[in-house]
């Protein structure tokens, strides 16, 4: 299935059919692993009756536990792996650098920074307060302003002068994050490091309904400038002889990437590591067009994020682990296999 | 009609003139080529054809348009460009790369449509590079990744387009095979040409005008027969240069040894 040569239409469909099929499996998973064991038939029978189609056979309090708990976890995490899988993906293609993941203007420092000023100073350590949220998104999304004031010049910004200022910018939040941190007690430190380990245990349709708008709008942007991101790929110069408003599509690109990014990452913290293997499994497998990797993105991540999650609130049940812990040991191996199949193959 | 006209064009940096004052037409369906030794501002001046240069003084128009009235995607329609170093990305297929010559056509949002690909299967043709579309172009030779870079020009459909040293890292086979193609395409096409040599024998074979450029400015500008007979020509290149006729191909020689 792995070549070095451009991926053949055939193997395009494969790879898409494998991730659906991913997809599928992950929302059985989803709403039917937990500590309650309910039939997978059942939870079949529930999603067919949810889109309208026959009749469920969960108990009330099965359904409960399903469209009340799970439901609203699994659709979350949907949206939070595919947001941050395209994201990164877009990231990777408008600044041309395979390291580029969606926290590298400053995202999770500024939200990091927000929700330790939520939890130190409003929260006073006792507790997470409910502008958590809020302030992680407040700060995500100044976190990206500055370093856009300070790096992008206007319509006039580089790839590598974003970079750069993305650097400084997360720099100065997260030394202002240990300052905070380093003010306050031993709770507010645990819960901080909690809330920026990640975790999808909080969800709930409110949370859902406060990212769905951006994601499902982010996700669309950046889905969109898949063309136009193939075309930056010959470089900025060379792609604007070729028609391609440069700075245009890197504001617009970013600014959904970011926006997205924030959202998702202020309802769920920081989830390492999906932004940046996602894409390049992908990459991988179906070539370097991103009018493939980005839609592929979308189901893939939203796969691998529910379960990795699915993993990581079972396998110590009833201890959870870490998502972004879970998320690296999945994805780091079967980067490292596909990435030598490949160099096999090509050898 | 003039094709390109640049009329009194000076392109600064770092507080000084790359280019500096330069006047030329060109007019449609002929090769100009600008000849001159390094540091010369050749490349400046043809990008600012292309608009990659911010212009201090002057003006340039392809085709009757101003340049600085027009959008990328407008300018794109109208001029193309082949770069000295080409980027060439990783695991993209050759049609897939030529096809980036239709961006300014098919807009952002919407895929080649069936006009598109047919003109990017027509030049693959001419350029007898179907063989090897389905290629990745990083497997490509460096005559064939050439030749792919112009078939991605052409895709442009412009009428005009500039070439900064096309025949950069081409063995003699592949650089005249380069050239033939592109005078072919004056002669037959229409097609009107700026380019950077820095190969005078193959300037002076192939352009129907050279320009040679000194310190950016404009120092003998003519038909390529006659520019390479002149004596500036040895004093820019501080060096001595002869002019052989090899069955009326003139045959330009740097004697050894001999400076200015």
């Amino acid at each position: 299935m792995l070549s070095a040569h451009p991926p053949t239409a055939r193997r395009v469909a494969m790879v898409t059919l494998f991730c659906v099929l991913a997809l599928i499996a992950a929302v059985v998973a989803g709403l039917g692993v937990g500590p309650t064991s309910i039939s997978t038939t059942r939870i079949i029978g529930a999603i067919a009756s949810g889109l309208g189609l026959g009749h469920s056979t969960l108990t009330p309090l099965q359904a409960t536990i399903v469209w009340q708990l799970r439901a609203p976890r699994l659709v979350l995490g949907l949206v939070t792996g595919a947001m941050l899988s395209v994201a990164g993906g877009a990231y990777q293609g408008v600044f041309r650098n395979p390291l580029a993941d969606p926290y590298l203007l400053g995202v999770a420092a500024g939200a990091g920074l927000g929700a330790t000023f939520a939890i130190v100073y409003v929260g006073h350590g006792l507790t997470t307060p409910s502008w958590t949220p809020l302030l992680a998104f407040a700060g995500a999304t100044i976190a990206v302003l500055l370093t856009w004031g300070l790096g992008g010049r206007g319509l006039r910004a580089t790839a590598s002068t974003l970079i750069l200022a993305g650097v400084a910018i997360s720099a100065l939040l997260t030394s202002l994050q240990t300052f905070f941190q380093q003010q306050s007690s031993i709770d507010s430190i645990a819960r901080v490091y909690i809330w920026l380990l990640g975790s999808l245990a909080t969800a709930s349709w409110s949370s859902v309904w406060m990212v769905l708008p951006y994601v499902v709008l982010c996700v669309v942007v950046c889905v969109a400038a898949g063309g136009a991101l193939d075309v930056m790929s010959v470089g900025d110069e060379e792609a604007k002889t070729l028609g391609l408003p440069v700075r245009r599509v890197r504001l617009v690109v970013v600014a959904a990437s970011s926006l997205g990014t924030a959202a998702v990452v202020s309802a769920v913290g920081l989830i390492g590591f999906v932004g940046i293997i996602v894409p390049h499994i992908l990459r991988l497998l179906v070539g370097t067009s991103y009018r493939r990797i980005l839609p592929l993105s979308v189901i893939f991540g939203a796969a691998f994020l529910v379960l990795a999650d699915t993993i990581a609130r079972t396998i110590m049940a009833p201890t959870e682990l870490p998502l972004g812990v879970v998320t690296a040991i999945l994805g780091a191996p079967a980067f490292a296999l596909i990435l030598t199949f490949r160099r096999q193959l090509t050898t | 009609m003039n094709a390109v006209e640049i009329n009194e064009l000076t392109v600064r940096a770092d507080a000084r003139d790359l280019v500096s004052d330069v006047t030329l037409h060109v007019e449609s369906g002929t090769w100009l080529t600008v000849i001159g030794p390094n540091g010369a501002g050749k490349t400046s001046l043809v990008e600012s054809v292309v608009g990659l240069r911010r212009i201090a003084r002057g003006a340039i128009s392809i085709s009757g348009q101003p340049l600085e009235t027009l959008n990328e995607r407008e300018r794109a329609k109208l001029v193309a460009l082949v770069p000295q170093r080409p980027s060439v990305p990783n695991g993209m297929n050759v049609r897939d790369y030529v096809a980036l010559g239709r961006t300014a056509y098919h807009g952002l949002l919407r895929a080649p449509s069936a006009g598109d690909r047919a003109i990017v299967d027509s030049v693959l043709e001419r350029l007898s590079l179907h063989e090897f579309c389905e290629r990745d172009v990083a497997t490509l030779s460096g005559g064939e990744r050439q030749r792919m870079v112009l078939a991605r020009a052409l895709a442009q459909s412009t009428m005009v387009i500039v070439l900064d040293e096309p025949t950069t890292g081409l063995d003699l086979h592949h650089q005249m095979d380069l050239l033939e193609l592109l005078r072919r395409e004056v002669t037959e096409c229409g097609l009107t040409i700026v380019a950077t040599l820095h190969d005078l024998t193959l300037a002076g074979q192939f352009a129907d005008r050279l320009v040679l450029l000194d310190a950016g400015k404009v120092v003998l500008d003519g038909p390529a027969h006659d520019i390479i007979r002149r004596e500036e020509l040895s004093r820019c290149y501080q060096m001595d240069l002869r002019v052989i006729d090899i069955d009326g191909a003139d045959v330009i020689v740097p004697v050894r040894g001999v400076s200015q």
